[in-house]
């Protein structure tokens, strides 16, 4: 292991991480408790999938729907790399629930953990919005018109609606330029914040350890 | 010190997450593998069209039928803003110590109604 040894002097894999693998684990948990940890593996797959269709896809009124089918029928592999980014996206969502379901039943975000399951329920509305946004992408028919319909729900806010939906859409209509925002909101603005609200979750989960018994 | 009853992270558990992270992995390829979403039509901008969204917005698009016109907003952002608000903070209304739910009676009767529901108008919908 020479070469193991010369990075390890070099970049202190054993030191520094010794401390998180020497780490107890409470022996009673059970496969219950695996649900966030699912959850995350999914958002992995996510980022990574992402990060190949973002290779291949246009995000703009003439070239979207376009940019799709070239995917599909053209790229080598590139349906199966849509798929996997869509089923990720959709067991995402029900690893999310099925993790809190679990918080809640065994009232894990109890003192001294409330402000985790903040950042967990912030992290839902992420998981939420993440699907919101990138069911817009593919710029086909259901997509153009879900996102109209989703968008009209803002605009239903009493006085301040109008301005809300306009906001969202980037005008007064879901034209291209929604299509440009909720692309940057998928591909930045939202990895952004789920990181950072990750970090805060991974955090406390780490100095506060798993919950005890029930 | 690991007591008894607990256990070092590594090596068991990291075996243990690694291999949920590979069966995870797996089943989304099987699944990728055997059903492929497909590209829908192009967009036809003079029709309106009112499409069911993704599964999981579909209680949202129930309950927003229950609350046409100018009463959309109750439907559409009120509930579920309510909803949410007790979501985000169930902590802390959830107060006390005990975390079995058959003494957390009214908590577990929130949750599971919140449940409930969102599970109901999700099936009303696909009716």
């Amino acid at each position: 292991m020479r070469l193991f040894d010369y990075l390890n002097k070099r970049m202190g894999f054993t030191s520094r991480h010794s401390r998180v693998l020497d780490k107890p684990v409470p022996g009673w948990i059970n496969y219950f408790y695996c649900f966030g940890g699912i959850t995350f593996t999914l958002f992995i797959v996510q980022l990574l999938t992402g990060l190949l269709l973002s290779v291949h896809y246009v995000p703009s009124e003439a070239e979207a729907y376009r940019s799709i089918q070239h995917l599909q029928q053209v790229v080598p592999l590139g349906r199966l790399l849509r798929a996997t980014h869509h089923w990720a996206a959709n067991l995402m969502v029900v690893m999310v629930l099925a993790h809190m379901l679990r918080v809640f039943i065994t009232g894990s975000y109890k003192n001294p953990r409330e402000l985790n399951w903040v950042a967990g329920a912030l992290l839902f509305v992420m998981t939420m919005s993440f699907g919101f946004t990138g069911y817009l992408l593919p710029w086909d028919q259901k997509a153009y018109w879900a996102t109209v319909v989703g968008t009209n729900m803002l605009g239903s806010v009493p006085f301040i609606g109008p301005s809300l939906a306009a906001f969202v859409r980037g005008g007064p209509d879901v034209t291209g330029r929604t299509l440009l925002r909720f692309y940057s909101m998928h591909m930045l603005w939202f990895p952004v914040a789920t990181g950072f609200f990750l970090w805060i979750h991974f955090h406390i989960l780490r100095r506060l350890g798993i919950s005890g018994g029930m | 010190m690991a007591r008894k009853d607990e256990n070092i992270f590594f090596p068991r558990y990291l075996f243990e997450i690694a291999l949920v992270a590979l069966f995870t992995v797996e089943v989304v390829l099987l699944l990728a593998a055997l059903f492929h979403p497909a590209v829908g039509r192009e967009i036809d901008f003079s029709a309106q069209y009112s499409p069911r969204p993704e599964w999981y917005f579909l209680f949202l698009y129930q309950l927003t039928k229950y609350f046409p016109g100018r009463w959309t907003f109750v439907g559409a952002v009120l509930l579920p803003g309510l909803a949410f608000s007790a979501l985000l903070l169930a902590p802390f209304l959830d107060g006390g110590r005990k975390t079995a739910l058959r003494h957390r009676k009214v908590a577990a009767a929130t949750g599971f109604g919140l449940l409930l529901a969102i599970i109901c108008l999700t099936i009303l919908s696909l009716l």
